[in-house]
């Protein structure tokens, strides 16, 4: 699914947290926005999930206006940062919940549900731990559940907040390869947030760059790195 | 030849008070407490039993003691609800969403506990009482408030009305909205949300708040007193009920029924320090009431 | 996101539903239930007008009563003040058999009815009561049906609202202030005194507001023990009753208005103090 920004702004009371960007995000694309904290790279990401707001502009999905579209009906699987999960149900009923949640109608049957659920924990290479509860899995196998639980209500894009945000250097690594491996599988339009330049560079398809709620450079990481567009870009990058 | 070295019993850590401070400390605490607080316990249950457990027992069939009995868990039955209702829509509305005013909100709701219960049952008698406005249309029409029920559950209702919320708020403000947007974005309809992410992870901290509100609601003495008219065997309540027994020299009657209600306050304690023990991580941070 | 709270700039929408409906469920009960009444009490002191309403608190009987009432309830929560200290410090600080049990009995005074408190502390210190015996034939001492019995009746009210209040304050204090403050030569008591006590000051100060505010308007665990007789032992919320019960609403109501007036008064000062004592903390 392809996606359009199409200038998208964003006040919190007096601040801008973003001024009016546009940008165009190509079908099964693996993007990363980067940048330093209040760049507005979480903003965006927000806004395009539906949880918050623009004060102007618009979203398009596949072409069509998804503005108005209410968080629930986005089908858009978002990971937060600090992931979420539910914390008084097992790994097994935060991946199925998002199936649960739907009416009868369009509700798989449990046997289907228990299907898709271990499908998904194959995916993340974590079969054995349906039945624990998330205070019981470190913080790299926290954040595969989050995804998985995501993947389960067949998004048509996955949104993720600073995905390897609260891990150590060792864990990130291997998580970021992950995450380039189901994105591959998957095929779905992929859009993360990070401020590790490293990160970006390493697994993404595409690299918008943004610094106080603009966007400095949207490109291929080679040509990010060979032509930096502005001084921000060439300094955050080229550490 | 050996040299015996003197070392003190136990050495004093430098963060502590000697020990025969802290004991005596702990004697004084302990001395006062039996007597202010475990005192009255024992004579509660000492009067009640004075001519023995039969006799206890049976002023408590009392047709009107029954009355009361009923009353009181009826009050209560309408007022507790109504005030967990409340404190969870306060709470929701204080923790899931940002506004101004949050502030000025949070000391109304705190009010109650500023006023006196007397003068709690004097503002509802001057609101409904027969010779306000609303009180006088609704006598006429047959739904009086004071001097009935309908007025006994309303002063409850004051008194006890920030308990839920006041559990609620910090524990809901330190749990955030991530998981409710979590499960927004996984496609889970407002009410859902709440029933399966949100209750859940409150349920301990509402049991606990309402066990409070309830205690206090049994308990309510002051401004029910105002309200009721204290008409025995419709608008009197136990704690009235034992003013009145007493006030006849009845003490054996009005002591069964205060040991009644220390039975519930002894029960909620209890229920009270197992949720601490158990769900110490689900209930407040601070151990405010 | 519905339409009609778009233009509010009251609130930034948010994507979580349920605002109109907890606001307005919060909205409607705050005011029916709490907002409606005091709001009659003020109309109705309004409509009475503060000469009325001087006239009535001016009175030797109203004047005493409050005096009565506010005396007392000072005198217990200071009580409650150390006692409660001293109790919180105990129950975070040492170890002893039972402790636990001693941690849930602090609570019985918040749990117990007070018409309970009251006829128990009654039997108590009656004259021919368990303590009241001795303390009559041992020290000549009437407790019940004096200031005294009130004392006893307010202190017992109070005692959880200073204990909570402090007991997790002294919970987080870390090890390595109080040891710092040894290792600079400053014997215990020193320590506690110049380097605990002022961590505590604001928690003290909430808990005997609060245990205050409660003793003030006592009113069930009193009028036992109390004895009642006008002008000697007679609280300010038993006689809004007994004016209530004489149909003189104008007299209840000057009461009540003296009553909040001086709370607010209490309170407004209480909570300057520890404004004050926050600024001198500030910075430790």
């Amino acid at each position: 699914m392809h996606i359009e920004i199409d200038e998208i702004a964003k006040e919190f009371g007096a601040t801008a947290a973003l001024h009016p960007v546009s940008l165009r995000i190509p079908s099964g694309a693996l993007v990363a926005f980067l940048g330093p904290s209040g760049s507005g790279k979480t903003t965006l990401l927000r806004i395009l999930g539906g949880l918050e707001e623009p004060s102007q502009g618009r979203v398009l999905f596949d072409g069509v206006d998804a503005t108005g579209l209410r968080v629930q009906e986005r089908r858009a699987g978002f990971v937060f940062q600090s992931y979420a999960l539910f914390r008084h149900m097992t790994v097994f009923e935060n991946i199925a919940y998002g199936l649960r949640a739907r009416p009868r109608a369009t509700r798989p049957a449990r046997v289907e549900i228990a299907r898709r659920v271990n499908k998904l924990l194959e995916l993340i290479q974590l079969p054995d731990i349906a039945g624990r509860y998330p205070n019981q899995l470190s913080g790299g196998q926290r954040q595969r559940v989050a995804l998985a639980r995501a993947l389960a209500i067949e998004p048509r894009m996955l949104l993720l907040d600073e995905p390897f945000g609260a891990l150590d250097a060792r864990v990130r690594k291997e998580l970021r390869q992950g995450l380039r491996d189901i994105h591959d599988t998957t095929g779905l339009t992929t859009l993360f947030v990070t401020h590790d330049q490293e990160e970006a560079m390493e697994i993404a398809d595409l690299v918008v760059v943004m610094s106080m709620g603009r966007i400095e450079q949207v490109g291929v990481p080679a040509e990010i790195r060979a032509r930096p567009a502005t001084d921000f870009v060439r300094d955050f990058v080229g550490a | 030849m050996a040299v015996v070295l003197a070392r003190p019993a136990r050495a004093v850590a430098p963060t502590q008070e000697a020990p025969w401070v802290r004991r005596l400390l702990i004697g004084v605490v302990l001395l006062l407490l039996a007597v202010l607080v475990g005192a009255p316990l024992v004579v509660v249950f000492a009067e009640a039993l004075r001519e023995g457990w039969l006799v206890a027992v049976a002023s408590l069939g009392d047709e009107d003691a029954r009355s009361a009995i009923l009353l009181t868990l009826a009050v209560a039955g309408v007022a507790v609800p109504l005030n967990a209702v409340f404190g969870i829509a306060a709470a929701w509305a204080l923790t899931k969403f940002h506004w101004r005013g949050k502030a000025l909100l949070l000391t109304l709701i705190d009010l109650p506990f500023s006023v006196s219960p007397v003068v709690a049952g004097l503002c509802i008698v001057l609101l409904f009482g027969a010779n306000s406005l609303v009180g006088g249309w609704l006598v006429a029409s047959g739904y009086p408030i004071v001097f009935a029920v309908p007025g006994i559950v309303l002063a409850t209702m004051f008194i006890t009305f920030p308990f839920v919320a006041r559990e609620l708020v910090p524990l809901m403000t330190e749990q955030g909205k991530s998981e409710e947007e979590a499960a927004l974005t996984l496609g889970a309809s407002g009410w859902r949300t709440f029933r399966t992410v949100t209750l859940p992870n409150i349920r301990w901290a509402l049991l606990y708040g309402v066990l409070l509100c309830n205690a206090r609601a049994m308990g309510e003495f002051g401004a029910v007193a105002v309200v009721s008219g204290k008409i025995r065997g419709q608008t009197a309540t136990m704690p009235i009920m034992i003013e009145m027994l007493y006030n006849e020299y009845q003490g054996i009657a009005a002591f069964s029924m205060a040991a009644l209600l220390t039975l519930l306050a002894l029960l909620t304690l209890a229920l009270k320090s197992f949720l601490e023990w158990r769900h110490a991580d689900q209930l407040r941070a601070t151990g405010r009431h | 996101m519905s339409a009609s709270v778009r233009g509010l700039a009251l609130r930034s929408p948010s994507p979580i539903p349920g605002w109109g409906l907890s606001v307005g469920i919060t909205v409607t009960l705050l005011s029916l239930v709490v907002l409606l009444p005091i709001g009659a009490l003020i109309l109705r002191a309004a409509q009475v007008g503060p000469v009325e309403l001087w006239d009535v608190i001016n009175r030797p009987r109203t004047l005493a009563a409050l005096l009565l009432s506010f005396r007392a309830a000072l005198v217990a929560a200071l009580f409650n003040l150390v006692f409660g200290l001293l109790l919180a410090w105990v129950l975070v600080r040492y170890r002893f058999p039972g402790r636990g049990l001693v941690d849930a009995a602090v609570d019985l005074p918040f749990a117990l009815p007070t018409a309970v408190a009251g006829i128990a502390l009654t039997a108590l210190y009656a004259p021919n009561g368990a303590f009241g015996a001795p303390l009559r034939d041992w020290f000549g001492v009437q407790v019940a049906y004096t200031e005294v019995g009130i004392w006893i009746a307010l202190i017992f009210v109070g005692l959880p609202f200073v204990v909570r209040t402090v007991q997790p304050v002294i919970a987080e204090i870390e090890k390595e202030v109080e040891e710092v403050s040894a290792t600079l030569g400053a014997s215990r008591l020193t320590t506690l005194r110049r380097v605990v006590l002022p961590m505590l000051l604001p928690a003290l100060l909430t808990g005997f507001a609060l245990a205050l505010a409660r003793a003030v308007g006592e009113y069930g665990s009193v009028i036992f023990i109390a004895g009642n007789i006008p002008l000697v032992t007679e609280i300010a919320p038993l006689l809004i009753v007994i004016r209530l019960e004489e149909f003189d609403y104008d007299g209840a109501v000057a009461i009540a208005i003296a009553m909040l007036g001086i709370s607010f008064a209490m309170l407004l000062v209480i909570n300057l103090i520890q404004v004050w004592s926050r600024r001198m903390t500030a910075g430790s």
